[in-house]
């Protein structure tokens, strides 16, 4: 095992070779309670580091969970807020397509002014093409905009990184979530719903299919003795069966199913 | 542990044989589980002593942390800021963003609080899809049958029935909330089909998908939908350590920790929805896991504490296949797809062992079997078996980076090539099958405290159907939202504290259990964190 000395967040550490910089940090004794999230599949951008190598005159931004640990790196955790929201929008009243383009200016007004200096690009952990998505989203492109974004783990180190708070990272979402739940109509998803809503669809919970087969492939034999306590329907308080009737209104009755409520209440 | 064949040998072994012939188990199924899945292991689990599922066998290191006292006492709260809500969400992955979402749109004044930044979590790590019978050839009934068997017929069956029947509808709200997916082959976005892919299991193609990062497709979707919310306050790095009662013994509201400022902030609310997620950074039996960093039972704890049953919370999932080397990737998933796409399964003497399509369960028992009984492979101390994926190469040239891409990038961090080198792979601890009992209506048996996700337990039985997480995460999220908005406006808080903890206690007391013993753990045991600790600093 070879041993790598770097500097992170002022520590100095011996990192293990192959190791990610945020499992360098813990190895260390050093607490984690943020900038992690997901611990190395790098999709959810929490663990935001500039890192400096040495010979290198400039820092580069990445993820400590990605990284991997090299002699005389030294390394910052960076902090952004997701929570800082000036873009602030209500998907469900959009209005139509026609006037996406209107929309996503009126929305984000400051990505006509991107002054293509490519920092949202050099910032990126994915490199993503940040700056072409900005520039079509611009101009109402909205599809080919939120194909570039298909990797985008929000990290929003482009945002940080752009000098004309465009908020690359949102205006991106933007796009993306317009274009899906302007475009996308499945026709089988669509016909399931309307079979469910005149009631054609239903559940049979005692079916032949529900029960152990004694003919069935392997796997069924395990059925065996751990359902014992499974009928013994674990329910108390019926008091607390009030709540379902009254929720029926808010929420369009989908999310619902009176057939089964009356059966757990028994 | 680490006894095996050698690498370089189980190399030459694989060479020779690949593509290795079919062999299927050579041991009835009840008697692989029984000897062989991590939850049987005799020694491995221990009785509960105290609290609702009392006499019920878990795991001992969830047993330690469902019998430990509270960090907090009277004094600590009563100086603490306080606010108020009229639902208080606690857990900001999939469940509970799409509940405060819901309750927030049904008018209530929402706050919701999270352990680490809004989206960290396991929902934007899932990768091969959610599931819901759309296809013509499909019916909900079939997804019901295909779960419940799959559960070992064990599940709670009104449960299912819920989640099944909502799960259209559930595929229609997110793309409503801007999710994308992914289209059959030569379809169009208006009046085209969705992709079916099959999940372990199932008796007809339904998981729904987008690319193999399923779970951050739909995370993004959500979180900016919940960044967005007009009535809704996040407190991200705030974990919950306690739950509140009123003097009636309802669930009031939480504690939670500012870890800024290292200080207690009090949380009144008329409904509380607990939406923490799983368990799998406890690391059952020293298992790796494929959890995020934040999925330590935290949920269960605080539940269980106030009165909550619990049920089937002995039963965990193992994925079969996690890396087992390099030992930086360690417990990461290999996606069920390279399975289900045709890669094999090999053990250090380059033979089969299992069909690679059963259920999650037999898979992975049958591949810690190999391991026991030393036809495992070991690499630098670390042991497990091939996943043959340059022969899943060599008979559909192109696949690899056609179709597993986060696949392709996991091996390309572990240094290999997947189209010339097998993955060395080994079960990982994956989902917590069990969890708090709820209702359809998301309701716990704790007055005023509902649940969503996987904190919750009764609809996957015993072993979870692939794509069934997140299909629960939106349904039953979007009930208890709506049920929690519901509640709040007949429900007021009053008499709020810590009340539930005397009696608890004192249960501990008489069976002898240490006070020393504190939970929730909030991090896994290498975070280099002590709740105890770090919350002296603050005062
Ligand atoms: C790698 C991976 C791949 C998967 N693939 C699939 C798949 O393809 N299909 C599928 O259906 N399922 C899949 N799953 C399972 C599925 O992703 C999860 O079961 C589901 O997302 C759980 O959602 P949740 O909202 O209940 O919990 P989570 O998404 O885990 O969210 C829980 C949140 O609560 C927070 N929290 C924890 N404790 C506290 C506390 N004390 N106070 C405040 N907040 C707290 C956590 O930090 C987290 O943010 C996968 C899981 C993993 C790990
Ligand atoms: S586009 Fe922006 S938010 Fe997305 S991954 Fe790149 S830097 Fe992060
Ligand atoms: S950083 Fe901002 S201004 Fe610069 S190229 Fe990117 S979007 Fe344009
Ligand atoms: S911890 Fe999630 S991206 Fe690094």
């Amino acid at each position: 095992m070879t041993m790598v000395r770097l500097v992170i967040d002022g520590h100095a550490i011996n990192g293990e070779s192959g190791t990610s910089l945020l499992q360098a940090w813990v190895a260390a004794g050093l607490p984690l309670v943020g900038n992690v999230g997901c611990m190395g599949q790098g999709v959810c951008g929490a663990c935001r580091v500039l890192v400096r190598r040495p010979n290198e005159r400039l820092a580069q931004t990445g993820l400590a969970c990605e990284t991997l640990v090299e002699e005389g790196m030294q390394v910052a955790f960076i902090n952004i807020s997701r929570q800082r929201r000036p873009h602030s929008y209500d998907l469900h009243a959009l209005g139509d397509s026609w006037d996406a383009i209107a929309r996503i200016d009126e929305i984000f007004p400051e990505a006509t002014r991107c002054r293509h200096c490519g920092g949202c690009d050099a910032a990126c952990p994915k490199g993503i093409e940040v700056e072409k998505m900005v520039n079509l989203a611009a101009v109402g492109q909205t599809l080919a905009a939120a194909e570039l974004f298909d990797d985008c783990v929000q990290c929003n180190l482009c945002v940080a990184a752009c000098p004309e708070h465009i908020d690359p990272a949102h205006l991106g979402q933007l796009v993306r979530r317009m274009t899906a739940s302007m475009t996308l109509r499945p026709s089988d998803l669509i016909m399931r719903l309307h079979e469910l809503e005149a009631g054609e669809q239903t559940i049979d919970l005692d079916s032949p299919g529900t029960l152990p087969q004694v003919s069935d492939d392997a796997d069924v034999e395990t059925a065996d003795l751990e359902t014992a306590d499974v009928e013994t329907a674990d329910l108390e308080t019926a008091d607390l069966e009030t709540a379902v009737v009254e929720t029926a209104e808010i929420e369009n009755a989908d999310v619902e199913n009176a057939q089964i409520e009356n059966e757990e209440v028994q | 542990m680490s006894t095996g064949i050698a690498y370089e040998t189980a190399l030459q072994e694989w060479r020779q044989t690949a593509p290795a012939d079919p062999r299927p188990l050579d041991l009835p199924v009840s008697e692989l589980l029984s000897n062989f899945h991590p939850d049987r292991k005799p020694g491995a689990r221990s009785k509960l002593v105290i609290g609702p599922n009392a006499g019920e066998e878990c795991p001992n290191t969830l047993s330690r942390l469902l019998q430990s006292d509270s960090l907090l006492e009277d004094v600590d709260i009563a100086g603490a800021p306080t606010s108020e809500a009229d639902v208080l969400v606690i857990g900001g992955g999939g469940a509970g963003c799409i509940a405060a979402l819901t309750a927030a749109r049904a008018g209530a004044r929402v706050l919701l609080a999270t352990k680490l930044g809004l989206g960290d979590s396991n929902t934007v790590m899932a990768e091969g899809g959610i599931q819901a019978a759309v296809g013509a050839d499909d019916s909900v009934q079939q997804h019901f049958e295909d779960t419940i068997r799959a559960g070992h017929f064990a599940a709670k069956k009104e449960l299912v029935a819920a989640l099944v029947t909502g799960g259209p509808s559930a595929i229609r709200w997110l793309i409503q909330e801007g999710m994308d997916f992914d289209l059959a082959d030569g379809t169009q976005r208006m009046g085209g089909t969705l992709r079916y892919k099959t999940a372990g299991g199932a008796s007809v193609p339904r998981l729904l998908s987008f690319r193999d990062f399923t779970g951050l497709e739909l995370m993004r979707a959500v979180r900016e939908a919940t960044l967005l919310q007009p009535n809704l306050t996040l407190l991200t790095h705030h974990p919950a350590l306690e739950l509140l009662t009123d003097d009636r013994g309802h669930c009031a509201g939480a504690v939670l920790y500012d870890f800024a400022h290292g200080q207690e902030v009090v949380v009144r609310s008329a409904v509380t929805v607990l939406a923490t997620g799983g368990s799998g950074r406890l690391h059952l039996s020293d298992f790796p896991t494929s959890n995020h960093y934040g999925a330590t039972a935290d949920g269960l704890v605080l539940a269980y504490r106030l009165g909550a049953r619990l049920r089937d919370v002995g039963s965990f999932q193992y994925h079969p296949t996690g890396v087992a080397w390099p030992p930086p990737l360690e417990g990461q998933l290999v996606s069920e797809a390279a399975r289900s796409s045709g890669a094999f399964l090999v053990n250090g003497l380059g033979q089969r062992f299992v069909n690679e399509l059963q259920p999650r369960d037999v898979v992975a028992s049958a591949i810690l079997r190999e391991i026991d009984e030393g036809r495992g492979i070991t690499r630098d101390g670390k042991v497990g078996v091939f996943l043959d994926t340059p022969s899943l190469e060599r008979d559909n040239p192109g696949i690899l980076a056609r179709e597993l891409v986060t696949l392709g990038n996991l091996a390309r961090r572990g240094g290999f090539d997947p189209a010339e080198e097998p993955f060395l792979i080994r079960p990982t601890l994956h989902y917590q099958n069990g969890g708090v009992e709820i209702r359809t209506t998301g309701h716990t048996s704790v007055p005023g405290l509902l649940a969503a996700g996987e904190v919750t337990g009764g609809l996957h039985g015993h072993n979870r159907m692939m794509g069934n997480a997140l299909l629960e995460l939106v349904v039953f999220g979007r009930s208890a939202g709506a049920n929690a908005a519901a509640d709040a406006r007949r429900e007021r808080p009053r008499n709020v504290g810590l009340t539930h903890l005397a009696d608890w206690r004192r249960a501990m007391e008489s069976e002898g259990l240490p006070l020393d013993r504190k939970a929730p753990q909030l991090f896994p045991y290498y975070g280099n964190f002590d709740p105890v600790r770090d919350r002296r600093r603050g005062a």
